[in-house]
């Protein structure tokens, strides 16, 4: 055999041996998951659990099926739960990543700026959302509106900072490189800073979308009439905890889908990173 | 230099001053919809004498406190041990990894419902709550701190012979401490935010629940008071955690620079 022969062959063990335990390691967890669900299962139906506190998977996946069509006992369907959950986030998170990614890559390049709108941001920083609800409910009312509005402060946060951030670390070396080909403060912001920000500003777009979904949640249960929140507030009231259970499997689903969709998102904007 | 400092220290004046002024115009044309700066202050001293509830406001301080540190403590101990194993074994990973993945997108106040329904309304819950929110960020930053730990590393502790327990204690734990860091730092303000969340849902007793008083019994007053203490002590906890940070991973600093 020659050297160059031998070294293929054994390349070729390296690539069968990876993908062997890559289907070893695909079969521990399938079954990782069909022992955890059984398990589940069991504990229901032979009663080690009290049935009124958990469903078993299949109940969980019959009331999915049930919800689907049938608006009791909450009072509409799932399908007009997750719009109107859907459209509260997103109309607050656009409107936060509209407004916030361009202020925070505004206040990391302009220092005067920075100083006089940093103060106020730091005092409003650390109140969490949540404890925003009364207040704006007082303020706007309960509707959507009020709503719109904590999850707006809830995703504006994360965008604001990161960006800034951004900015802040751009090389400095890029900017040295602009101004000495004679670029305006203005274009060395847009060409140079901006995008070398990007990564970090999205970063914080990702974390605003957590953050917004969650906040969604909550501002849903202490005042709404419909959506995902709501459901599962009711669901607790009526004790009915396939209710909870497909509600909470909803937002989790859901908030999974929209990081998804942000990924592919950052990925086509940010082409440059892969590399 | 001392020139650009002034300007600085002016500008910040300028603002809080602005902010000021702002709250005080905005307050005294609607004060049923904003308590005006002085409103704010003399419940605040009003607060400080008579107790909300049968609990003054330190105590109200106090217990929020106690429920976030308790759970803290419980979900970083059991996170990086969990997380530890997952970035270490593939084979561990593959067994946690995917229900982890499933429940980690809930988001905590989602449980809420659930959580009330199978434990009432009582301390357990609350804790069980935070627990849940900062669990998650410390398992995987955990994980991944320690399944990016540079090889060298690793080669360097294997030509020495260290065994597993060595390896994970000298190389591979102050690797990822900085990661681990990171998710610690997430989970303390993530349990702050469902610790006001869960107390204003169901509580007799907390910061979030003087929010939830005073929204109930028409006392803005009040619901901004609680609002600033909130954001204060929040402040105030992720100070602290960053000073021990820095006391506990020296090396930080220079890396950031």
């Amino acid at each position: 055999m020659k050297e160059s022969e031998k070294i293929v062959s054994s390349v070729q063990i390296e690539e069968k041996k990876r993908a062997k335990e890559k289907i070893q390691l695909f079969l521990i967890s399938a079954a990782s998951v069909i022992v955890f669900l059984g398990i589940w299962e069991a504990a229901v139906r032979l009663s080690w659990v009290n049935s009124q506190f958990v469903c078993s998977p299949s109940e969980a996946f019959m009331a999915f099926v049930d919800k689907l069509t049938q608006p009791n006992p909450d009072g509409a369907v799932l399908g007009v739960h997750i719009w109107e959950s859907l459209k509260l986030a997103l109309i607050g998170y656009v409107a936060a990543a509209v407004i916030g990614v361009p202020l925070g890559l505004l206040l990391g390049y302009y220092h005067t700026f920075d100083k006089l709108v940093n103060p106020i941001f730091e005092i409003i920083r650390p109140i969490p959302p949540i404890a925003w609800i009364p207040l704006s409910v007082i303020w706007l009312g309960i509707g959507t509106t009020a709503k719109c509005f904590i999850i707006f402060l809830a995703a504006f946060v994360p965008c604001v900072i990161n960006s800034y951030t951004g900015v802040k670390l751009t090389n400095s070396v890029l900017i040295d490189v602009a101004k000495t080909c004679g670029a305006s403060r203005w274009k060395i912001f847009i060409t140079v800073c901006t995008p070398s920000a990007m990564p970090l500003a999205f970063t914080g777009i990702r974390v605003a979308l957590g953050n917004a979904w969650s906040t969604l949640v909550a501002a849903e249960m202490l005042s709404a009439t419909a959506g995902l929140g709501y459901m599962i507030q009711q669901g607790r009231a009526l004790g009915r905890s396939d209710i909870i259970i497909v509600g909470m499997l909803t937002i989790g689903v859901i908030g999974a889908v929209l990081t998804a969709v942000l990924n592919k998102l950052e990925n086509r904007v940010i082409r440059w990173r892969a590399k | 230099m001392e020139r650009r400092k002034l300007k600085d220290i002016c500008l910040t004046c300028i603002s809080l001053i602005a902010l000021v002024v702002l709250w005080v115009i905005v307050s005294n044309s609607k004060p049923d919809f904003f308590p005006t700066p002085q409103a704010t202050w003399e419940r605040f001293l009003k607060m400080a004498e008579t107790p909300i509830s049968k609990t003054t406001i330190i105590g109200h301080i106090l217990i929020s406190l106690k429920r976030v540190l308790t759970a803290l403590v419980l979900a970083v101990a059991s996170g990086i041990g969990i997380g530890l194993i997952m970035g270490w074994s593939k084979k561990m990973n593959a067994v946690l990894g995917p229900i982890l993945t499933a429940l980690r997108p809930i988001p905590p106040i989602a449980w809420i419902p659930l959580v009330i329904l199978w434990f009432g309304v009582g301390e357990f819950s609350k804790v069980l709550l935070v627990f849940i929110g900062a669990f998650f960020p410390v398992v995987l930053n955990t994980a991944t701190g320690v399944s990016m730990v540079d090889p060298m590393y690793l080669n360097v502790g294997r030509v020495y012979n260290a065994n597993t327990f060595q390896m994970l204690c000298h190389v591979v734990m102050p690797a990822a401490l900085p990661a681990i860091m990171a998710g610690v730092k997430i989970a303390l303000s993530s349990g702050w935010m469902v610790v006001v969340a869960a107390e204003m849902i169901a509580s007799k007793s907390g910061l979030g629940f003087l929010i939830t008083r005073g929204n109930e019994s028409y006392d803005v007053a009040l619901v901004l008071c609680g609002m600033i203490l909130i954001g204060l002590v929040g402040a105030i906890l992720s100070a602290v955690f960053t000073l021990m940070e820095r006391w506990l991973c020296p090396w930080m600093e220079k890396k950031n620079g």
